[in-house]
């Protein structure tokens, strides 16, 4: 499939001027057709048919987002997105003020166009467990108002950052809780963890982006990460919230210290106790 | 209303909320329209916003940082505050 490339533009930050950069060698490179965010904004229909036939991928300046937000707005799901101050950060360059491109951001923006197109041609992930994962059919339930949160009452273990986990020999499968989705609101996209990576318990297991927020996957264990839930990154993110327990799961981490780390974690009655409250709360 | 509690620690002595650095911040107000648990007031004058109630904010979580496009939000460090939350807990453990 060839690709639509959708970059901030925004002309008044450097951050702005380098997805821009990033957006058209992306293009170039992959053949793809560039969108014009102003022009996706106002006259949608010009690029109905762009997004329909292309993978999208989403280029952000900064923590804004305007692009993601775009993408949202026009009810288009991106296979991969890449937000350039935050791999600036992560790579520790130093961006100029100026909004022209020097020596420094062009390179910067030269790195981030090799990943993605390293990213669009990796060879698949590493296929998930074996395990049969039975879908929970007891659930707890805390009403609140018109809301209804589910809680399974036995078998997942919860992070009072509201993610589970659910436990087989030595591998786990982590996962968002039916209150947290419900408070994200429409997923829209899921950045995963590298495979291979360590984590430690309550670290971060990648972002789950909705059209209201970014939120970090808090690792309620420790250990490596074995496999994501490429369904969920790559076709239907809309998963996490039609079925948050089960094929909306995230990742899979190999255990670390589960017998230890377990005594930090909530049982079904005690998360769905804590939901209760924090529904009262909200 | 009872004290709250993180982790079975008691959320007073958890040093986790968002810190605003002001040379940055251009008081969008994206992190404070985000934020349902209203750990930050806005106010007249200069300094538009402020971090007003820090116990407010959920532990580990950083989305309103996310939200910041001139990057001005940090929190703590995150490791050092699950070391200081796991030595908490012991200690109220042997008490």
């Amino acid at each position: 499939m060839t690709s639509a490339v959708l970059a901030c533009n925004g002309m008044d930050k450097v951050e702005g001027a380098v997805s821009r950069e990033v957006g058209l060698q992306v293009a170039d490179a992959t053949g793809g057709v560039v969108i014009c965010p102003v022009l996706l904004h106002h006259a949608p229909a010009r690029y109905e048919k762009a997004l329909a036939e292309n993978a999208l991928i989403v280029v952000d300046g900064c923590g804004t987002r305007c692009a993601s937000r775009l993408a949202a707005e026009v009810g288009a799901k991106p296979v991969q997105k890449v937000l350039v101050s935050k791999i600036a950060k992560a790579s520790g360059r130093q961006l100029e003020a100026s909004l022209r491109l020097g020596t420094g951001e062009m390179a910067l923006a030269e790195d981030i166009v090799a990943t993605v197109i390293a990213m669009l041609s990796a060879p698949a992930a590493p296929a998930p467990s074996a395990v049969a994962w039975d879908a929970p059919t007891d659930f707890l339930v805390a009403v609140f108002e018109k809301f209804e949160f589910r809680t399974p009452r036995q078998g997942y273990w919860f992070s009072e950052n509201d993610t589970w986990v659910r436990v087989a020999g030595n591998r786990a499968r982590v996962g968002v809780s039916d209150y947290l989705q419900q408070q994200l609101t429409d997923v829209q996209y899921f950045d995963p963890p590298s495979i291979d990576a360590p984590v430690e318990q309550f670290g971060t297991l990648g972002e789950v982006e909705s059209t209201k927020a970014v939120f970090e996957l808090i690792a309620p264990v420790s250990g490596t990460v074995v496999a994501v839930n490429m369904v969920v990154v790559e076709e239907s993110p809309q998963l996490v919230n039609e079925d948050p327990y089960g094929e909306g799961w995230l990742v899979e981490v190999e255990l670390g210290a589960w017998e230890e780390e377990r005594q930090l974690l909530l049982d079904g009655p005690a998360y769905s106790g804590t939901v209760d409250r924090k529904a009262s709360e909200y | 209303m009872p004290e709250t509690t993180f982790m079975g620690v008691a959320r007073g002595k958890i040093p986790w909320a968002p810190e605003i650095d002001y040379e940055k911040c251009d008081f969008c107000m994206e992190c404070d329209e985000f934020c349902p648990h209203r750990v930050f007031e806005r106010r007249d004058g200069a300094v538009k916003l402020v971090v007003a109630n820090p116990d407010n904010c959920v532990v580990f979580c950083r989305a309103c940082s996310k939200t910041c496009g001139p990057d001005a939000i940090t929190f703590p460090d995150k490791t050092q505050t699950i070391k200081l939350i796991k030595s908490l807990r012991d200690d109220e453990g042997r008490a």
